[in-house]
């Protein structure tokens, strides 16, 4: 017999105990690469080239103070400007408060250049724009209601006293978050009666190396004034986002740390389990000639290859399963996709990694302190 | 005939290595399940707690939030008036129009920015709110700019110790006290004065009112239809308690993450209690077939491994218990949907909460408990007499 085929024997020799151990350790690091997924989707919004050249100009007291409409001119005889574009939180009911999903007022020509990495079809642009009252939504949105393009549908203001009525002219796909909903500024400008409700500027610069130098200007310009600004890259501006939510980081890390150190105690107490039901087989082991290293080995090879088989299926299952279901309806909209990551991957895999080492270590100290004479002597 | 309970105690003491890893095991996922429902209980608790069952509060129709609801002063005029408001010793009613706004402040432990409440008020809005104390300096003054917050706003932000300046719209405000809300909403509000935020916010209209009606049933439905069904006005009354109790599904994700949490890593955590049932029952083969010979039967040792294993569960589960009552009281916040602001509550463990960890301790116990027993309860009595 091989060294490793005796080492598969013995771990193969209680297939119970083998399965319910490698189902617990895949179980917990499924929890781990599904809580670093999550964590990493909130506090690393996913950047793109479009994404490094956009800037959000908002009101220095809150997001909940508008900015004056002549910004906008201002804005746009800057250098370094390429687009300008109004965009107001409208945050409306659809039907039901269950049914959230963002919804935004924007200056409608300058939506698709702002946001050119989204995808839609420059036919329903021209139909969104001709119409006062269009508006363009998301596809996972479309999905999730059961919308079609011509369809009409009616948000309930809470934040706005308005209620628009808006139509379905397009769909977009990819590269901007697929739940928004955009229609005209104008309309919404209206249905107030006032124009002067801007919840932010949206630019889009002529190139990244002027980004942050702009950023400063827009500031210094409205320093002072009735309503100063408050810019920051997009990237800066959701992280901002992230941050109010509050420790999520700490949480969530601190929830991780858990798991590791249960799965360490599960995984130490089945190797110590197995290890002593075999104490007169390694005092035999020794009595023909293994030293203490060889049998540390076949311990530790066993213990390594049952971490990581369960590494394998609980890190390759939560990739894997978030891959191929729905999450955005799941999760009723609170998170849009979970992507496992490779560095994630390699982050589960070797927590498993030094859990099949960390978890074999005291018994197999145990077991090679042990004498020989004592191993015979043991009887379970 | 029932085993000796003794048996099994001893047993686990005797076996004391595999009994406090898979104790340790579930305490670990009692201790996870009970600390983020703590989170979940205190934020809610927090916001029960802030309503008066004797106050109406005035919203406009279809707003959420207090932040996001315009009251022009036109209404507040008809409103404050109304035939149905209690009236203060001097005659006059007692309703507060009030300012809500959004002012955004750097955390102290310098991770980032968040959005604080900012109420102005008048003197019977805060009459209206006897649970206020304040703990530090005084209240503040009309026509200076003053204002007060709350203590968990002072330690969690800068800029807002006695004697600090802050920037809020026009106007730089002092602080020059500190308020105690007795663990309500308003721990995470800076107060100030009603005009003097209109002003310094360049606000036409009110965000709400707070009113006391006379305390008869009969008055507050009279009052609340003339207000809900006057043309004029397009607001909403509804009872100060139910407004913080729509509050609450600010803590729907916390809850969400509790329940996914505990669901995952219970089952973990049973695998863990079978493996340590197996492993027990495979090693007292030879005791099974002892005590079927002595004359008790197959379901007296089912039951007596049953209880071994909830035993070793609520052991577990009094474990994870003890393991997150520090967490209790500790401060921390997070962002509401509705307002746009940060609230601030405390992890709050309850014996509701303990009792539930327990039982789901319980509840992990027997299911790790179920196939091991049965196995025990199965040997043929010479089999397992004859085992080594």
């Amino acid at each position: 017999m091989t060294i490793p085929g005796f080492i598969l024997r013995n771990a193969l020799r209680n297939k119970r105990r083998l399965g319910l151990t490698v189902l617990s350790v895949a179980l917990s690091l499924f929890l781990f690469t599904t809580l670093q997924t999550a964590l990493h989707e909130l506090t690393q919004p996913p950047t793109s080239e479009d994404a490094a050249l956009r800037i959000v100009v908002r009101n220095k007291v809150s997001l909940a103070n508008v900015l004056p409409a002549k910004y906008r001119s201002r804005l746009e005889r800057m250098p370094g400007v390429r687009h300008v574009m109004k965009l107001t939180w409208f945050g409306g009911i659809y039907k039901d408060k269950a049914n959230f999903f963002p919804q935004f007022a924007v200056d409608s020509e300058q939506l698709f250049p702002v946001f050119s990495e989204a995808e839609i079809d420059a036919k329903q642009i021209q139909d969104f724009l001709k119409e006062k009252n269009a508006c363009v939504v998301g596809n996972k949105t479309m999905e999730r209601f059961g919308w079609k393009i011509g369809d009409r549908i009616t948000l309930q203001g809470t934040l706005w006293p308005c209620d628009p009525e808006l139509i379905i002219r397009g769909v977009y796909r990819k590269g901007i978050d697929m739940t928004n909903l955009f229609f005209h500024h104008e309309y919404f400008d209206e249905l107030m009666g006032n124009k002067g409700l801007v919840g932010t500027y949206w630019i889009r610069a002529e190139n990244a190396d002027s980004v942050s130098d702009l950023i400063e200007r827009i500031d210094r310009t409205f320093a002072n004034s009735d309503a100063e600004t408050k810019t920051e890259t997009e990237r800066a501006f959701q992280l901002g986002f992230v941050s109010m939510f509050g420790n999520i980081k700490v949480l969530l890390g601190s929830i991780s740390t858990v798991i590791v150190f249960t799965m360490i105690l599960v995984t130490a107490s089945t190797m110590s389990m197995a290890i002593r039901e075999r104490s007169r087989e390694i005092a035999i082991l020794k009595a023909v000639g293994f030293d203490g290293w060889q049998i540390f080995g076949l311990i530790l090879a066993e213990s390594f290859g049952l971490a990581v088989a369960g590494g394998v299926i609980g890190c390759g299952g939560a990739a894997f399963l978030y891959r191929n279901i729905d999450i955005y309806s799941l999760s009723h909209g609170v998170l849009l996709k979970l992507d496992v990551t490779p560095a994630i991957l390699a982050a589960g895999m070797t927590v498993a990694a030094i859990l099949g080492i960390v978890s074999c270590l005291m018994p197999a100290y145990t077991s090679i302190q042990t004498t020989v004479v004592a191993g015979l002597k043991e009887l379970d | 005939m029932a085993v000796p309970l003794r048996y099994n105690l001893r047993n686990l003491v005797v076996r004391w290595r595999s009994t406090i890893t898979t104790a340790l095991g579930i305490a670990l996922v009692v201790a996870v399940f009970v600390m983020v429902m703590s989170l979940a209980r205190g934020l809610a608790a927090t916001y029960i707690s802030t309503g008066d069952p004797r106050n109406l509060l005035v919203l406009r129709k279809g707003s959420t939030a207090e932040s996001s609801s315009q009251i022009t002063r036109d209404e507040v005029r008809q409103i404050r008036y109304l035939a149905g408001i209690e009236r203060d010793a001097a005659g006059e009613p007692i309703a507060s129009p009030e300012i809500q706004v959004l002012v955004q402040m750097e955390r102290i432990d310098k991770t980032g920015t968040a959005h604080v409440l900012v109420r102005g008020l008048g003197l019977v809005g805060i009459e209206l709110r006897p649970q206020i104390k304040i703990r530090e300096g005084r209240m503040f003054r009309q026509g200076l700019n003053e204002c007060i917050v709350s203590q968990r706003i002072a330690q969690r932000f800068t800029h807002c110790r006695i004697g600090d300046r802050f920037a809020g719209g026009k106007a730089q405000w002092t602080v020059v006290g500190i308020f105690d809300a007795a663990k309500t909403a308003y721990e995470s509000e800076i107060w100030l004065d009603a005009d003097e935020a209109r002003d310094a916010f360049n606000r036409s209209f009110y965000g709400s009112i707070l009113l006391r009606p006379i305390a008869d049933a009969a008055a507050v439905a009279t009052l609340t239809n003339r207000i809900e069904f006057n043309r004029d006005l397009s607001v909403r009354v509804l009872p100060e308690t139910e407004y913080y109790k729509e509050q609450t599904n600010t803590g729907a994700p916390i809850q969400f993450l509790g329940s996914f949490l505990a669901i995952i890593m219970s089952i973990g955590a049973v695998f863990s209690a079978m493996n340590t049932m197996y492993a027990t029952v495979g090693a007292r083969i030879r005791e099974i077939g002892t005590l079927r010979v002595l004359g008790y039967k197959r379901r007296d040792i089912y039951v007596s491994f049953m209880i071994e294993s909830v035993l070793l569960a609520l052991l577990g589960g009094a474990l994870g218990c003890v393991f997150s009552l520090p967490m209790n009281g500790i401060a921390t916040g997070t962002l509401s949907w509705n307002s746009f602001t940060e609230v601030a509550f405390e992890f709050r463990i309850t014996g509701e909460l303990l009792l539930k960890g327990m039982a789901f301790a319980l509840v992990m116990g027997m299911l790790g408990g179920l196939l091991p027993a049965r196995l025990a309860a199965r040997k043929p009595v010479l089999d397992a007499l004859r085992s080594i």
